[in-house]
Parts: structure tokens; sequence; C-alpha cells
């Protein structure tokens, strides 16, 4: 008994620990005034891009003299309501929602700006309350993905689509993607599916075992859509591993895994890349704007992206 | 989850007291160092509504599958539960549906959900856990489809966000409303006849049936009440946020169940109990509250968390086996 009582005590001891190293560092960061204290909050952290992202947004902010507190909900975006109730109780300077929809924390944004906290986007999206945001121009991309995949399969065949609506990026893309789609009759969209996050590699790709399946006939399979990267890969991997050919898989993000695989000649043929770094920097840029008190560059502003394709 | 009758001999009361208030020692414990290492922002009138408010939802799902825990039984829907009532509350109140009914009607949706587990688990003779992890898959499915996978924000009327982000002379309403349901639960676990049966029924099932208890409409009534009470936190949580997420009460799920277990070891006889529930979401939202305000990073939180959970059972379940 006495030895659980110790195991318990030990946890709390570093438990305290920890807690007294985290401040004391923010503490002695600190160049006359107090050290700005930054929350970078993300749902997604798993995701490769967000996690990107993240690190840039947390190595810029220190190189500024911030401290850099990193919370991710694994998914749980009530969860992510709590925990920025709970930084704004602890009186951060600024919180940077990554890669998050702020409609669905629309009552923590007022509260932090109540409380007089910034509050920035990293491939979020701008609402009223926020500071600015910074991200690739969702639409413009999917254009760009969109028109090179149409002109690649001939303006005509059998297509799938891999899509996450509840993402607004994603959502954008998908959008543009059925806007450009009406002009183009003889594409047929066999399947929209909605790939499941975390997990979307794994989850692409068995949907796409299955859909391989159904579709076994040479061409009645011509291309897929991914709405981003990892469906992409997931789609690429099912296909090769079925040893089929001729079936045109792009992805939108430029994550280094899916360039890697256009470079080696998989069945992705091209994505988009977005400059994560560069959002990031924008939102460290423009916060240190806010923080000496002069005005941001505007409230939604766009780090450009490139097509990358193989041979 | 027997119900078991201690007769354990006095000498032994200090290891019984362990058993018995490891638990809440160690969620005293954990306030006192918060409390001790972030006083300006911690231990402040603020950050208690700040907790309760966070919690609330968390205890009203929780209380659902206390009942259930209660009759031994399991109900893995839940989190898919509170995902499809909170659509289905948004969705209502885009449509200009009055707020009542916007609560009310997911609220008869998950009751009725429920039910079906329930019906489908006594009636058939299944496992309640694959029953209703089954059902879960169906009501993501569902939920999906409803929603077209998008999130529900835009037109949602002010009026709406009015139970999950008033305050009341300083007091959040969804903190009322958490108190007001642990009471009514409360009272209807230990003080109501019903209650005892279902106490009776997860203690020893064979017993309850020769002795005539009708367990069919007891657990179905159970698992009734664990989906409404699902389908409520969705509600709330949509009114929280002002918008609902077509898997957004997903997370709810496994945390419940934490607040269930950590409830059981608070108490001697190790039963599912609802004062047990409302600490052990307690003892999940101050931790979850306070380590983000020391700037713990989320692993780490994750870690404590987890191990805290597993030392409380382990501190139970000796001290009972010694007792």
């Amino acid at each position: 008994m006495k030895k659980l009582l110790f195991i318990l005590a030990a946890f709390m001891l570093v438990l305290s620990l920890s807690a007294c190293g985290e401040e004391s560092s923010t503490a002695s960061e600190g160049s006359g005034e107090t050290a700005k204290k930054v929350a970078i909050m993300t749902p997604y952290l798993s995701s490769v891009t967000t996690k990107q992202m993240v690190d840039t947004l947390e190595a810029s902010a220190k190189e500024k003299g911030w401290s850099a507190n990193i919370v991710d909900t694994n998914g749980d975006v009530g969860a992510l309501a709590s925990r920025m109730e709970d930084v704004i109780s602890s009186k951060v300077d600024a919180i940077i929602l990554v890669s998050t929809d702020p409609n669905q924390v629309q009552s923590q944004i007022q509260k932090a700006k109540e409380n007089n906290i910034l509050v920035f986007g990293s491939d979020s999206s701008y609402i009223d309350g926020m500071t600015a945001n910074a991200t690739s121009d969702n639409a413009e991309m999917s254009k760009l993905m969109t028109e090179y995949l149409i002109e690649q399969i001939g303006e005509k065949g059998n297509l799938i689509v891999f899509t996450h609506r509840p993402h607004p990026g994603v959502l954008k893309r998908t959008e543009m993607l059925d806007e450009i789609l009406k002009d183009y009759p003889d594409i047929n969209v066999i399947t929209e599916q909605e790939i499941k996050v975390p997990g979307p590699i794994e989850n692409a790709r068995q949907q796409m075992e299955s859909l391989l399946l159904a579709n076994q006939e040479e061409g009645s399979i011509t291309a897929v859509w991914a709405g981003w990267d990892e469906p992409a890969i997931g789609a690429a991997q099912a296909i090769e591993a079925a040893g089929r050919e001729n079936i045109v898989v792009t992805g939108i993000d430029g994550n280094s895994q899916a360039v890697e695989m256009i470079e080696k000649g998989s069945s992705i043929k091209a994505t988009v890349k977005q400059n994560f770094d560069g959002m990031a920097e924008i939102v460290i840029e423009q916060m240190e704007k806010a923080f000496n008190g002069e005005e941001v560059d505007g409230t939604e502003l766009y780090a450009p992206a490139e097509l990358i394709e193989g041979k | 989850m027997m119900i078991q009758t201690e007769k354990g001999p006095k000498k032994r009361w200090n290891i019984n007291m362990l058993s018995s208030y490891g638990t809440i020692i160690a969620g005293i414990l954990i306030v006192l160092i918060f409390s001790l290492l972030s006083p300006s922002s911690f231990a402040t009138v603020d950050n208690f509504m700040n907790i309760t408010r966070q919690i609330s939802l968390l205890v009203v799902i929780a209380i659902g599958a206390t009942l259930v825990m209660s009759v031994n039984e399991f109900d893995l829907s839940i989190g898919a539960m509170a995902s499809l009532g909170g659509v289905v509350s948004a969705k209502l109140a885009t449509e200009g549906v009055p707020i009542i009914l916007c609560v009310l009607i997911p609220l008869l949706v998950g009751l009725f959900v429920g039910a079906v587990n329930g019906y489908i688990i006594t009636r058939f003779n299944v496992l309640s856990f694959v029953t209703t992890l089954a059902m879960g898959t169906v009501i993501g499915g569902f939920t999906f489809w409803f929603t077209e996978g998008a999130t529900i924000f835009e037109n949602i009327p002010e009026g709406f966000k009015w139970l999950g982000q008033t305050v009341v002379a300083g007091i959040p309403m969804l903190s009322i409303m958490m108190v007001i349901i642990v009471l009514v639960f409360w009272f209807f676990m230990s003080q109501m006849g019903i209650g005892r049966r279902f106490y009776a029924i997860g203690g020893n099932e064979r017993a309850s049936r020769v002795s005539g208890v009708p367990i069919q409409r007891y657990k179905t009534l159970a698992f009734a009440l664990c989906g409404m009470l699902a389908a409520f936190t969705g509600a709330l949580l949509a009114s929280r946020l002002g918008s609902a997420h077509p898997t957004g009460g997903d997370g709810y799920f496994l945390n419940a169940y934490a607040a269930v277990f950590l409830g059981m070891t608070v108490v001697r006889t190790g039963v599912p109990n609802i004062f047990g529930t409302l600490f052990g979401a307690a003892v999940l939202g101050i931790l979850a509250n306070g380590l983000t305000i020391l700037q713990i990073p989320t692993f780490l939180q994750n870690v404590i968390t987890g191990l805290i959970i597993i030392a409380a059972l382990i501190i139970q379940k000796l001290g009972r086996e010694k007792g």
C-alpha cells in the first residue's frame, strides 16, 4: 500500500516539477518586460501538415523571444473550446488556431477578445473577433489541381472523389471541384467518399481497395481526385498493390510523402504545394505587428501555392 | 460490479480508508498542487466556474453511462449519439423551430434509439458491448448522411445559444443544468425503487430474475435514459459552441466511462454511482484545465491523466482485497 502511495506521490512530484520547469523557462525569457505568451491550438496535430505548421509557428515564436505552448485535442472540437477557455484564464497574449474552423469556437474567440487576447488563424479562416488568418487560397489551389487533372484525362472518364467536407479548407476545394465539373458532362463521378480523420491514409487505402474490386474493368476508373494528399497517398498505395495502371491520382497540400511518391513515378501524378511555412511566418509577422500596436496587413492573408507534377 | 457486503475487521480501517477515499485524496491533492503552482490563474472563482462549465457536458453523458453500468451493461454508442443529438438540435434551430423543441426532439430521438438498444440486447440476449458498438456505427453513418459531413453553424439563432452560453449571476447556465441533472438522477438512483432495482440487477441478475424482477423492462429503461442523456449532451454542446460537428460528441465516449470508473472507486461498494461520476468527471476536468494552464504539453497531459486513472483503480482494488 505504501508503495502505491509512493507511486502516486512520485507522480505528483513529476507533475509539479515539469510544471515548475515550464513556468520558470517562460519567466527567464523575458527581456525587461515579461515575455509574450502564445498558445498554439489545434485538434489535428496528428496531420503531417498541421504538425509542420505548428512546428514552424513554435520555432518562429521562440525566435521572437515569446513562449509558445502547444495544445492538441485529438480531433475533439468541444475539448478545444474548453482548452481555449483555460488558456484565456491563464492570460496568454495570443492564441493561434491551426487548421480549425473558427466558427466552432465563436464564443471562445469573443471571450478572448473581451480579455484583450489576440486570436490568429493559421490555415483556418477569419471570423469576427479574430485579428487575422493566413492560409492558402483553397479555391484557387483546387482550380489549379482540378484543371490539371481534367486535362490529363482528356476531359472525360470515371472519377472517384475522396474528401472530408467538415474541414473548411477541404470543403472549399471540393466545392470548387463541384463547380468545375458542371462544365464537363463527360466526366462521371462514380462516388464521393468521406475519408476518416485521424487515419486518412489507411482509410483511403481501404476504400480504394474496395472500389478497385468493384470496378475491375480497364478504364472503369480513370482518376482519383483527393481533397488533400493523405487520401491520395492511400489511394495510390491501393492502386499499386492491385497492379492497376492508367489511374491518375491527384492530391493537394504538397506533403513530403506525396512529393516523394510523385518524383518516384507513382500513381499520384501531381499535387499543389501549399506554403505552410509561409503561412506560419505570416502569422508570426502579423502577430508582432499587433503586439507593437500596429495595424495588421489584412484579415485574410494568402501564402502562394505551386503545382508539383511528376514525369 | 457486485455489491459487496463489506464486514472487514476494524483494525484494517486505514487500508479500507485508502480504498474508499484514495481517489478523493488524490483529487484534493491535484487541486492543491495546481493552486500552489498557479494561484493567479487556477485558484480563482472565475476558473472554478470555468471548470464546472467544462465538465457539465461530460457529467450529463457520464450519468447516462452510470445508469447502464449499474445494470451491468455497456453502451458504446453514447459518443455517436451525442454527435447526432448535436446536429439534430442545431439543424432544427437553423430551420427556425422553437428552441424548446430543438432540445426536446433530440431527447426523444436519444430516448428512442436507446430503447432500441435495450430492446435488442434484452430481447435477443446479445452482448451490449457489440450491439451498441454497431449501433454507434449506424448512428455515425446516419449523422453523416444527415449533415452531408458538414459542420452546421450558419443561421443558428442567438436564442439557441441560451442554454450553452448564458451566465446567470456569475454562474454558467450549463453548470446550473449539471447540478439539476445530478440531483434528479441521484434521487432517481438512490431514493426511488427503480434505482434500487437497477443495482439489484447489476449485482446479481439471476437472483433478480428468480425473484421476479422484470429485467428486460429495467434494462431497456436504463439504455433509453442513457441515450436520452447522450443526445442531450450533444444538444448542449451545439448550444455551447454555436455549431454542430458531425463527430463533435465522439470524444465524450471514453471520458464518460473514465468518469464512471473513477466514480466507482469513490464508494466502498464499488458500484457506479451518481455522485462518484460527478467526482470522476471533476477530476478529469480539473486535470485537463490545470495542466493546460500550467502549459504542460498535450502528450504529457494524456500520460498523466491515464496513469492517475489506473492508479485509482489499483488502489481501490488492492484495498478491497485486503479489507
